[in-house]
């Protein structure tokens, strides 16, 4: 079995790490291309954690990883917010456990899958598995926008909603937190050149497969955590971790 | 004779060159940065924005030239002036309608933002921090705050209340002319921002938030007015009684449970606002409407912020005298009905108040006015002068 949840589930035996879910590969037509010269990418299958990181989990890796506690983080790795939610480097707020953990930098987020065994999903990757979730929850198109658009406008405080950290299926893809990938920061190509305006001003709909209020929430997403520092510690920005196949047959 | 000669041709020499240089040493004279350099006596070349974090959790609008709509600050000195503006960025709860708020992305909390004065040659040293992952209270009194924050706290109409809402947001100054990747960049949650800007030429000019989905940015709140008043100043000017800022603007609100709304992206693509409104709430100008006497010269200046639908905007009862479209004092037209404003298209617009009563403020097109676009001006009686 994947290494991670061996060593995990020997020393922090009270905490019961849901297994991550396989995503089947397969082939894939972005959303928002991110190069128009290729409208369609191939996908190999990985595994995805089925919710994003809780607290509680977060709280086991600073244990096991004190230079990452709130006190100890190397101050390039953070922008002063990080974990400012919690009530110590080793405590959490009372009745918070099974929420996604937040404040937590793109620097934090991808050290913590390392020592998962994981990585942090590509924005590929991370894509691809929504879509997988919008059809097995039956989500259409336009309730998939509203949704998204809505999230986006609300206020969502340091309070956040709560996981199941048991899950056995995809979940909370769209309604919890935004979500680090390992390659955020969006680039967006004319072929070999940077796109000029990147669809700063409105322009948005060069870079969709078609102009669909679904598509223009995915580019919504893409683009408001594009701009993002690695360092930023927010209280809506959380994480999930990917990996690798092989890990399986080692 | 000859030493004499010669210094007469020196001297006018001298003369000549003076008054050949004199608007240049004037001109040079305002010169800060080794980067600057002057075309048609306006200021081009600013310095790089530069952007840092910094501990700061003063008054989210300073400077004294700020003020809340519909109120303009009066430019108390004589010539141009360099102005330290702050604006920060966050989200407020803002009511646009009776029982109708939302969690609006905000300049200085409140929607429109706040409305900045100053004369053309000005410069303006302009910082932002982007406070959105904090709640920032606008209704208590704030030390060295601008007089923003007391016209606010006279007149709560928004009933703003802070929330928090995370978001990389950035400022772009209709009244700058720079290039627009330095100065107008994007910042994160607790990033601060600074950069200058000239207000090298005179009108009521939009600024915004030019984060993507530039669209919703806006839609959430997030615009407001500069007015550079002309170096030479209007024709009319002696003859002002007063003087409003009138901002209006569309809203795409659904209610996602009880009084509680959220934004509407697919009515903004197909630009159907819920609500379309003068200053920011469907009665901003009715409970509290604009005030002139019988016989004044009433002068507004008005911005259409959009984001996207145009402003045809008239006085039941009035013509007006004179309108300088973008407020440049050479676009001068008299005898209008009602100007067309496209979306960050304003006018400065001269009227005269025939007689006491109450002056319906309207945007022509019906289907804005009935969704909100609807003010008053109400006169009293004739004053002697």
């Amino acid at each position: 079995m994947v290494k991670w949840l061996g060593v995990a589930g020997v020393l922090f035996s009270p905490l019961v790490l849901a297994d991550p879910v396989l995503i089947n590969g397969g082939p894939f037509e972005p959303p928002v291309l991110l190069d128009k010269e290729r409208l369609s990418i191939e996908v190999d299958s990985f595994m995805l954690d089925a919710t994003p990181v809780t607290n509680q989990a977060y709280l086991e890796f600073v244990h096991e990883n004190p230079r990452w506690q709130r006190d100890n983080i190397a101050a390039l790795f953070h922008d002063g917010n990080y974990l400012k939610h919690w009530r110590g480097n080793t405590a959490i707020a009372e009745d918070r456990e099974n929420e996604p953990v937040t404040y937590v930098s793109w620097f934090a987020a991808r050290e913590y899958c390392a020592a998962q065994g994981g990585r942090l999903p590509s924005l590929n990757e991370w894509e691809y598995a929504s879509v997988q979730y919008r059809q097995q929850q039956n989500i259409s198109d336009n309730d998939y926008a509203r949704k998204l658009f809505a999230w986006y406008s609300q206020p969502h405080t340091s309070k956040q909603q709560t996981v199941d950290p048991n899950a056995d299926q995809l979940m909370h893809m769209h309604d919890r937190v935004n979500e680090w990938v390992n390659d955020y920061q969006l680039l967006l190509s004319n072929g070999d050149d940077v796109d000029l305006l990147s669809g700063s001003c409105g322009d948005g709909a060069r870079f969709m497969s078609s102009f669909t209020n679904a598509n223009y929430a995915t580019f919504f997403r893409y683009q408001s955590r594009s701009d993002y520092a690695p360092q930023s510690a927010t209280s809506t920005m959380g994480f999930r971790c990917a990996y690798d196949l092989e890990n399986d047959h080692e | 004779m000859k030493t004499l000669s010669l210094s007469i041709i020196s001297a006018s020499l001298l003369a000549a060159m003076a008054s050949v240089s004199t608007p240049a040493t004037a001109t040079d004279m305002k010169l800060k940065h080794d980067s600057e350099y002057v075309i048609d006596g306006k200021i081009y070349g600013l310095p790089e924005a530069k952007v840092y974090r910094e501990e700061y959790n003063g008054p989210a609008v300073v400077g004294n030239y700020l003020t809340s709509v519909p109120h303009l600050a009066e430019l108390d000195y004589e010539g141009n002036k360099t102005h330290d503006v702050r604006m920060d960025v966050f989200s407020q709860q803002v009511e646009v309608a009776p029982g109708v708020s939302y969690s609006a992305w905000t300049f200085g909390g409140s929607v429109p933002g706040p409305v900045l004065h100053v004369r053309e040659g000005d410069r303006v040293i302009f910082k932002m921090k982007n406070r959105s992952d904090e709640e920032v209270v606008i209704t208590k009194p704030v030390k060295n705050g601008s007089p923003f924050f007391q016209q606010i706290q006279d007149n709560p109409y928004q009933n703003n209340q802070p929330v928090i809402n995370p978001m990389p947001h950035s400022m772009d100054f209709h009244s700058g002319t720079v290039a627009a990747e330095d100065k107008w960049r994007t910042i994160s949650p607790g990033e601060t921002i600074e950069f200058e800007w000239i207000a090298n030429y005179a009108g009521t000019y939009m600024y915004h938030c030019g984060t993507s989905s530039v669209l919703m940015h806006t839609a959430m709140g997030q615009y407001g007015a500069v007015v550079v008043s002309p170096k030479d100043g209007y024709p009319t000017d002696k003859d002002v009684d007063h003087e409003y800022v009138l901002v209006q603007s569309e809203h795409y609100l659904e209610e996602a449970a009880e009084g509680n709304y959220i934004y509407n992206h697919g009515a903004a693509l197909d630009r159907q606002p819920s609500h379309v409104t003068f200053n920011g709430h469907v009665a901003a100008l009715s409970d509290n409407p604009l005030r002139a006497n019988e016989g004044d010269r009433v002068r507004l200046h008005v911005l259409n912020a959009g984001p996207s639908g145009t402003s045809s905007f008239h006085v039941i009862g009035a013509i007006f005298d004179r309108v300088w479209y973008e407020g440049d004092p050479r676009n001068e037209w008299y005898g209008m009905q009602t100007v067309l404003l496209g979306a960050s298209n304003s006018a400065t617009i001269d009227f005269i108040v025939p007689e006491e009563g109450i002056y319906k403020l309207v945007d022509h097109e019906f289907a804005d006015a009935e969704r909100g676009a609807a003010g008053a001006l109400i006169a009293g009686p004739r004053k002697e002068k």
